[in-house]
C-alpha cells in the first residue's frame, strides 16, 4: 500500500528510554518515526495533524496508568481514523487483547519485551499499518492453555491446534504456509477443519476471523 | 435452693406448728378449767384462740420477708405469751408455776408494741424507740417482781390456786398499785408509740403514708382498746364484751399491718430491680428519672446530672439545680450519687420520708451508678471496637496499596529496564553480525533469551503481587483471568457493573484467588464455579467446587486469610463443606452506601 514511501510512524509511551528504543528499532526496520509523545491525549494530536500511517503506544499511560492506549485506539476509531495501531504492554493479557481486536482492523497486541526483537516488532507494524491483525504469541499460549470442561479444542488435531494458534496471533494462511513450512492448500484445508469443528464461520475480513478465535479462545 | 435452707424451713415450720399446738391447747384447756358462770362466751373465745393463730400465720411470712429475724420470732413469743391469759388457772394448783405465769400474762402486750416499734427495720433504730421498749422491759419485771413477792391468789384473780410459795409479804395497797400502774404505764407507752406514729404519718408525703398507714391505724386501736381495758380492770367492772372484742381484732391486725407494709417495702425493691433493668437497656436520662419517680412513689422526685464541663448539676433537660432546691431544710432530701472512684454523677432530689428507707435509697444509687458506669463501659468498649476495627481496615488498605506500589514500581522501574536493555543487546547484537563478530552476536542472542525469561518470571511476580487487570478492568475482567488459570476448570459468573471500591475489589480478588487456590490443592475437584453478584448493597461472592469438602475455616488451608481480608471490611464467610459433597463458600462484603 505505501510501498512508495516508508512508513511514517507516531510513538506515545511514558518512559522515554523505551520510546526511543523502539524509535531506533523501527528506524533500523526502515520505518520512519515522525513523532513521540508521552501521552495517549498527545498522540491523538499527532494523528489528528494526519499524514501518519501507524501508532506505536503503550496501554498503560499517564494520567491514570490503566488503559490509556487502548482508550487512544477507540478513540481514534470512533473519529474514523484507520491507521495501523500496535498496543504494547507489559503484560500479556487476553481480555485486552481481545478489546484491542475488537477495536477494528489494523490493530495489533504485542507485549513490550518484543522490542528486543526487531523483525517482530518491524513486521508488527507494517501488519497494522496495511489493516492486518497481530496478536502476541504469548497471550495466545495463555488463552489456549487455559483448562475448560467440555473444551471444543480437544477436537482438534496437533496440526490444526498449531493452525490455530498461528490464526489467533493474526497470520493469514499464506503467512501460516510460511511458517509451519506447508502448501497453501493445505493451510486452506486445516483452517477451513478448524472453522468447522469450531463452529465458526468464515469470514471474508481477516481482522475478523482473528477476533473470532480469540473469542473462542478466552470464552471456552 | 440451698440445703441450709431446706433445713431453716423445716425447723421454723416445727416452731410454727408446736407454738401453735400448745396454745390451742391452753386456750381450750383454760376456757374449760373456768367456772362456768366466768366463762366467755363461745364466739368470744374462738376469737380470742383465732388471735395467736394470726400471729404464727404472720410470723411464717415474716421470717420470709422481713428485713431480721426478729419481727418473726417477736411474733413466735407473742404466741406463746398469748397462753397465760387463760391458763393460769388450769395450772393453779401447781403452786411454784402459777405465779410466774400471772407475772408474765401481759408479755404479749409488751411484745405487740416492740413488733410495732421494730416496724419497718426489723430492729429497734431511735432513741426514743429504745427508750420505750426498756421502760416496758424494766416495767415488765417491776411486775413479775410484785406478782411473785406479793401475789395471794385472791388478790391475783385466782381464787381457786394454792399459795403463793415465793411470797414474802402482806402487802395488797401495794400490789395492786403496781398491778394497776404496769397497766397504766403500758396504755401509756402504747399511745406515745401511737401519737408518734401518727404524727410521723401525718407529716409525711404520700408516699410515706402509702407505705405506713395500716401500722398506726392497727396500734391506735389497740392503744384505744387497751386504755379501756386498763380503766375498766383498775375500776374492777367486767370489761364490755363488744370493747373486749375490738381489741382482739386490733391485736390481730399487727402482725398483719407489719407484713403487709413490708411487703409493700418489698415491692419497691422490686422495683429497683425494674431500675436495674433500665439501666441495662441504656435508657436516656430523662426517661430514667421518670421511672425513678414511678419506682419511688414520689412524684417529686428529680434527677440532677453532673455536668463535668460546667462543674455544676443540671437536669435531663439542662436547667441546673436551684439552691432552694438543695436547701436540706426543706421537705426535700438530697441524695448523693457518686462513681465508685469518687466523681460525682447526680444528685437524686426525694421526699425526706424516703430516708428511712435506705435499703430502697441504696438501690436506687447503685443503679444510678451501675447506669451511668454502664454507659461508659459501653461507649468505651463501643469507641476501642470502632478504632479497631479502623486500624484493621487501614492495615489491609496499606497492604493492598503497597503491593500496587510494589506491581507499579517493577513495572515503571525494573521491567522497563529490562526491557531496555534486552533491545540494547538486541542493537549490539547486530552490531557484532553487521562486523562479522558471529560467536558474539550468539553470546548476545542468548543472553537475551535469559533475559526475556527473567522478564516472564518477573512478569508472573508483579501480576501476583497485584494484577494490573484488576486495577484497569475490575472483578468483571479479573476474575475471569484468575479463573482462566487455575488448573481446575472454572466456571465464572460476575455481575458487578461499573466499579467496586478498590478496597473490596482488590478483597474480593484475593480471596477468589485464596479460594481456587484451595479449589486446586486441596479439594480435587473437577469442575469449579465463581459466581460474584450485588445483592441488596453486598457484594456477594459464591466459589464452589465439586471436590472432597470437609474443609473448615480451623483447617488452615488459607481460610483464616479470606476471614481476616473479609471480616476487616465487616463482611462475612460462610463456609459449607460437607465431607464428600464439594465445598462453597459465600463471601458477604458490604458495599459503601454512594456505591451500593
Amino acid at each position: 500500500m505505501h510501498d512508495s514511501r516508508a512508513l511514517r510512524v507516531a510513538i506515545a509511551d511514558d518512559a522515554l528510554l523505551l520510546r526511543e528504543g523502539i524509535a531506533k528499532v523501527l528506524e533500523g526496520g526502515g520505518i520512519d518515526v515522525v513523532a513521540s509523545v508521552g501521552t495517549g491525549d498527545e498522540l491523538l494530536e499527532v494523528v489528528r495533524g494526519g499524514d501518519i500511517d501507524a501508532a506505536v503506544l503503550d496501554i498503560r499511560m499517564p494520567p491514570s496508568h490503566r488503559d490509556e492506549g487502548i482508550v487512544a485506539l477507540e478513540t481514534m476509531r470512533a473519529s474514523g481514523s484507520t491507521i495501523g495501531v500496535l498496543l504494547l504492554s507489559m503484560y500479556a493479557t487476553p481480555e485486552y487483547a481481545l478489546r484491542v481486536m475488537g477495536a477494528g482492523s489494523g490493530t495489533g497486541y504485542l507485549l513490550k519485551e518484543r522490542v528486543s526483537e526487531p523483525q517482530t516488532l518491524v513486521r508488527a507494524v507494517e501488519t497494522v499499518a496495511s489493516g492486518g491483525s497481530v496478536v502476541d504469541p504469548e497471550v495466545v499460549e495463555q488463552l489456549v492453555k487455559r483448562t475448560r470442561a467440555d473444551d471444543p479444542l480437544s477436537r482438534l488435531t496437533e496440526r490444526e491446534r498449531s493452525v490455530l494458534e498461528l490464526m489467533a496471533q493474526g497470520y493469514s494462511n499464506g503467512g501460516i504456509a510460511q511458517t509451519l513450512f506447508l502448501g497453501l492448500k493445505t493451510v486452506e484445508t486445516h483452517v477451513r477443519s478448524i472453522l468447522q469443528k469450531l463452529d465458526l464461520e468464515e469470514s471474508p475480513e481477516h481482522h475478523r476471523r482473528v477476533l473470532a478465535v480469540l473469542t473462542l479462545l478466552g470464552e471456552r | 435452693m440451698a440445703p441450709g435452707r431446706k433445713g431453716r424451713i423445716a425447723r421454723r415450720a416445727a416452731v410454727i406448728a408446736v407454738v401453735v399446738a400448745l396454745s390451742l391447747t391452753m386456750e381450750i384447756a383454760g376456757h374449760q378449767a373456768t367456772p362456768p358462770a366466768e366463762r366467755n362466751e363461745i364466739s368470744y373465745t374462738t376469737l380470742h384462740a383465732l388471735v395467736p393463730l394470726v400471729f404464727a400465720a404472720c410470723a411464717a411470712i415474716a421470717w420470709k420477708i422481713a428485713p431480721t429475724r426478729a419481727p418473726a420470732r417477736l411474733m413466735v413469743a407473742f404466741v406463746v405469751l398469748w397462753i397465760p391469759q387463760s391458763i393460769y388457772r388450769v395450772i393453779g394448783e401447781w403452786e411454784w408455776l402459777w405465779p410466774v405465769v400471772r407475772g408474765v400474762d401481759l408479755g404479749w402486750a409488751v411484745i405487740a408494741g416492740i413488733i410495732v416499734l421494730v416496724y419497718p427495720k426489723g430492729f429497734l433504730s431511735d432513741r426514743f424507740d429504745r427508750w420505750v421498749a426498756g421502760i416496758a422491759f424494766v416495767a415488765s419485771i417491776v411486775n413479775l417482781l410484785a406478782v411473785l413477792l406479793l401475789a395471794s391468789p385472791e388478790s391475783a384473780g385466782c381464787a381457786a390456786c394454792a399459795p403463793n410459795p415465793y411470797r414474802l409479804a402482806e402487802a395488797p395497797q401495794l400490789f395492786a398499785l403496781i398491778d394497776v400502774g404496769y397497766r397504766i404505764v403500758g396504755v401509756g407507752l402504747a399511745l406515745a408509740i401511737a401519737a408518734r406514729l401518727l404524727v410521723r404519718w401525718v407529716r409525711a408525703s404520700v408516699p410515706a403514708r402509702t407505705v405506713a398507714f395500716l401500722m398506726p391505724l392497727a396500734l391506735f386501736a389497740w392503744a384505744t382498746t387497751l386504755a379501756a381495758q386498763a380503766v375498766t380492770y383498775a375500776a374492777a367492772t367486767t370489761t364490755d364484751i363488744v370493747l373486749a372484742t375490738v381489741s382482739l381484732i386490733a391485736i390481730a391486725s399487727i402482725p398483719v399491718s407489719f407484713d403487709a407494709g413490708v411487703a409493700h417495702a418489698r415491692n419497691m425493691r422490686a422495683r429497683v430491680a425494674d431500675l436495674m433493668r433500665i439501666t441495662r437497656e441504656g435508657a436516656d436520662r430523662g426517661l430514667w428519672a421518670e421511672s425513678l419517680a414511678r419506682t419511688l412513689r414520689d412524684a417529686s422526685v428529680r434527677v440532677f446530672w453532673w455536668d463535668e464541663e460546667r462543674g455544676r448539676y443540671a437536669d435531663a433537660a439542662g436547667v441546673p439545680i436551684d439552691e432552694a432546691e438543695a436547701d436540706p431544710r426543706g421537705s426535700h432530701s438530697i441524695l448523693p450519687v457518686a462513681s465508685p472512684l469518687g466523681a460525682p454523677i447526680a444528685l437524686i432530689r426525694h421526699d425526706r420520708v424516703l430516708t428511712d428507707n435506705m435499703r430502697l435509697l441504696d438501690g436506687v444509687s447503685s443503679a444510678l451508678r451501675l447506669s451511668v458506669d454502664n454507659g461508659r463501659l459501653r461507649s468505651e468498649v463501643e469507641r476501642t471496637l470502632e478504632q479497631v476495627r479502623q486500624s484493621r481496615q487501614r492495615i489491609v488498605e496499606a497492604g493492598v496499596e503497597a503491593r500496587r506500589r510494589i506491581e507499579r514500581d517493577l513495572h515503571d522501574g525494573a521491567q522497563q529496564h529490562l526491557v531496555s536493555l534486552g533491545m540494547r543487546l538486541r542493537l549490539a547484537a547486530n552490531q557484532a553480525r553487521d562486523r562479522g563478530i558471529e560467536p558474539l552476536g550468539a553470546e548476545i542472542d542468548a543472553t537475551i533469551a535469559m533475559l526475556n525469561d527473567a522478564l516472564k518470571e518477573l512478569r508472573e511476580l508483579a501480576h501476583g503481587i497485584h494484577p494490573s487487570l484488576l486495577s484497569q478492568g475490575g472483578l468483571a475482567l479479573a476474575v475471569p483471568e484468575l479463573a482462566g488459570r487455575c488448573p481446575v476448570p472454572v466456571a465464572v459468573d460476575v455481575q458487578a457493573e461499573g466499579r467496586l471500591p478498590e478496597l473490596i475489589e482488590s478483597t474480593a480478588y484475593f480471596v477468589v484467588a485464596e479460594a481456587l487456590a484451595n479449589v486446586a490443592k486441596h479439594s480435587g475437584a473437577t469442575r469449579a464455579w465463581v459466581r460474584a453478584r450485588i445483592e441488596d448493597g453486598e457484594l456477594v461472592i459464591v466459589v464452589r467446587d465439586n471436590g472432597r469438602g470437609g474443609a473448615s475455616i480451623d483447617a488452615g488451608t488459607g481460610m483464616l486469610g479470606i476471614v481476616d481480608r473479609v471480616e476487616a471490611l465487616d463482611g462475612t464467610l460462610e463456609v459449607e463443606s460437607p465431607p464428600g459433597a464439594g465445598t462453597t463458600l459465600t463471601i458477604r462484603m458490604p458495599l459503601p452506601k454512594a456505591s451500593a
